[in-house]
């Protein structure tokens, strides 16, 4: 557990300026340093949730243990943001920049929010099958999906 | 029918609104929230020392309810609080307040200020750059509004439902906003000009959200029997809830099919001896045009998926908006879309204005009952019957 102690909380809030940490989802954000994309998994019950949340919604249980997963998926929900909030590498004036909700395959309702990297945007549709990679932002990892070739 | 021992019992007896523009001129949202405020008790025609309860929608940028006491010196009050938007909840306060007996006569007010991040001449103001979010999110996120746009696509999906859906709820809250003097958006709109405004959060487009403005409602709330001294047939709250579901984090929402809509149609069913055959006048929330869709179908008006076919066969081609059965038009002040983002005082106001019959180019002949559902599909699902007795 002194793992997940590196790097500090403070060293933390500073690598992700622009999420909203706590010690609720700190184990989350320290995850992506290592490129490991991390929910909550009750060490009861067995079910994954998220966002982190201090207890199991399934069973009260707060035996939680940040355990990662495949970050495959489908795609849930999609959006394509014609503007929005300023981030590197994003142009909202060159195309609109997809944001899609995952539906991961180790749990049915259990899903993941980010972008689709390395596609264009109609080729983001619901129902398209999904992978995690890791792109850079700010120095820090930051998690995406692309889209799987279908055979 | 389900316990509610509350129906009736709580009657609005005065209201008061500055009207919305895209920009006040330099007023504050206490100075707004002040002039909508003193309306109001003159239309109750009562004064500062008659109420005793204060209760403010807590909205970025406007005024606590201490704050307000202090502006408008009321000697003394017994009750004050300040709900999280959208209006229903501060009105759930206010009414139950009131028949609990915790004070006898409530002042309810709602303030709204362009902020920098919603409005790009709000940003250009110094005092309101000041406003800010302290954390500037990623864009990868459908964190509170965002969700909309990203339930939509679902709903798209599910659904196969045309752009023209929207549009139509966009349509009817620009046609009903050209007759309300208090409306921000007047000028005419077409389904061609919906269906050619720019994107904002594809699928939806600037026409399918609400308009950031400034202004200010207010109302006053009373017991209905001290109503009855006031006025012959005082319009009354019969029925008021809000819902939720456990898990509501916009992303992890299981579905269409069950949110908070659903909680509070079955929940405001229950309280209810009137229903959707009873109602005169409805106002589905349209912060979003998507959530206007959902309260059309989770009423029950029509089916899943449903809501676009439905205000298509309920479309008046003459006044070029819905009218459910020929009948009973929908959020005839122009909502949010059009009159602007009141988040839903807007539509209180307008219902109470239809109930006394005070709503001169838009009123609907011998309205008694009007239907609000207010709020969206997670964590502000609300919804209140009002009516004449």
């Amino acid at each position: 557990m002194t793992l997940t102690e590196i790097p500090s909380d403070a060293e933390l809030v500073e690598r992700f300026p622009y999420a909203s940490i706590d010690h609720d989802n700190k184990a989350l954000y320290r995850g992506w340093l290592e490129k490991s994309l991390r929910m909550n998994r009750c060490d009861d019950c067995q079910r994954f949730h998220h966002p982190p949340k201090p207890v199991c919604p399934s069973c009260w249980c707060s035996s939680l243990v940040p355990s990662e997963v495949s970050g495959r998926g489908t795609i849930h929900l999609a959006m394509f943001l014609h503007q929005g909030p300023p981030a590197p590498g994003v142009d909202y004036a060159k195309a609109p920049h997809p944001v899609v909700t995952v539906e991961l395959e180790e749990q049915e309702g259990l899903r993941f929010t980010s972008t689709v990297a390395g596609c264009a945007p109609e080729e983001v549709r619901i129902g398209a099958l999904v992978e995690l990679d890791w792109v850079d932002r700010l120095g820090a990892p930051f998690p995406v999906f692309r889209l799987v070739e279908k055979s | 029918m389900a316990r509610n021992p509350i129906a009736d019992q709580v009657a609005i007896v005065g209201i008061g609104s500055t009207g919305f523009s895209r920009d006040s001129g330099g007023r504050s949202a206490k100075a707004l929230a002040c002039e909508a405020s003193i309306r109001a008790i003159r239309d109750a025609g009562l004064g500062p020392g008659d109420i005793d309860g204060l209760v403010g929608a807590a909205e970025p940028g406007g005024p606590q309810p201490q704050e307000m006491s202090a502006a408008l010196g009321l000697p003394q009050v017994s009750h004050f609080s300040s709900p999280t938007p959208v209006a229903v909840f501060a009105l759930v306060d206010a009414m139950n307040a009131i028949y609990s007996g915790s004070c006898d006569t409530v002042l309810l007010y709602f303030a709204y200020t362009r902020l920098p991040w919603n409005s790009r001449s709000a940003a250009q103001d110094p005092f309101r750059r000041r406003h800010t979010l302290g954390v500037m999110p990623a864009p990868e996120s459908v964190n509170a509004a965002a969700a909309y746009a990203a339930w939509a696509s679902r709903y798209i999906h599910e659904y196969d439902v045309p752009r023209e859906a929207f549009g139509r709820v966009a349509l009817n809250a620009r046609a009903g906003a050209a007759n309300n003097p208090l409306a921000a958006m007047k000028a005419p709109l077409s389904m061609e000009g919906y269906l050619g405004a720019r994107m904002i959060r594809e699928p939806l487009c600037l026409l399918d959200m609400d308009v950031p403005v400034d202004g200010a409602d207010a109302f006053v709330l009373t017991r209905t029997d001290r109503a009855r001294a006031m006025t012959k047939s005082p319009i009354v709250i019969h029925a008021a809830t809000v819902g939720l579901v456990g898990t509501n984090d916009e992303d992890q929402l299981p579905s269409l099919a069950r949110h908070g809509q659903h909680v509070v149609v079955e929940s405001l069913r229950a309280k209810s001896d009137l229903w959707l055959e009873d109602m005169d006048v409805f106002f589905p929330y349209d912060g979003f045009s998507i959530i206007t869709l959902g309260w059309f179908e989770n009423f029950g008006w029509c089916g899943p998926g449903g809501a676009g076919r439905f205000l298509e066969e309920h479309w008046d081609e003459a006044s070029g908006r819905v009218m459910i059965d020929g009948r009973i038009p929908v959020n005839p002040h122009g909502g949010s879309l059009s009159e602007g983002a009141t988040r839903g005082s807007g539509h209180i106001r307008e219902a109470v204005m239809q109930l006394r019959g005070d709503a001169d180019a838009r009123q609907v002949p011998g309205a008694r009952n009007a239907l609000i559902g207010c709020g969206g599909f997670f964590f502000n699902s609300q919804g209140a019957i009002l009516r004449r007795l």
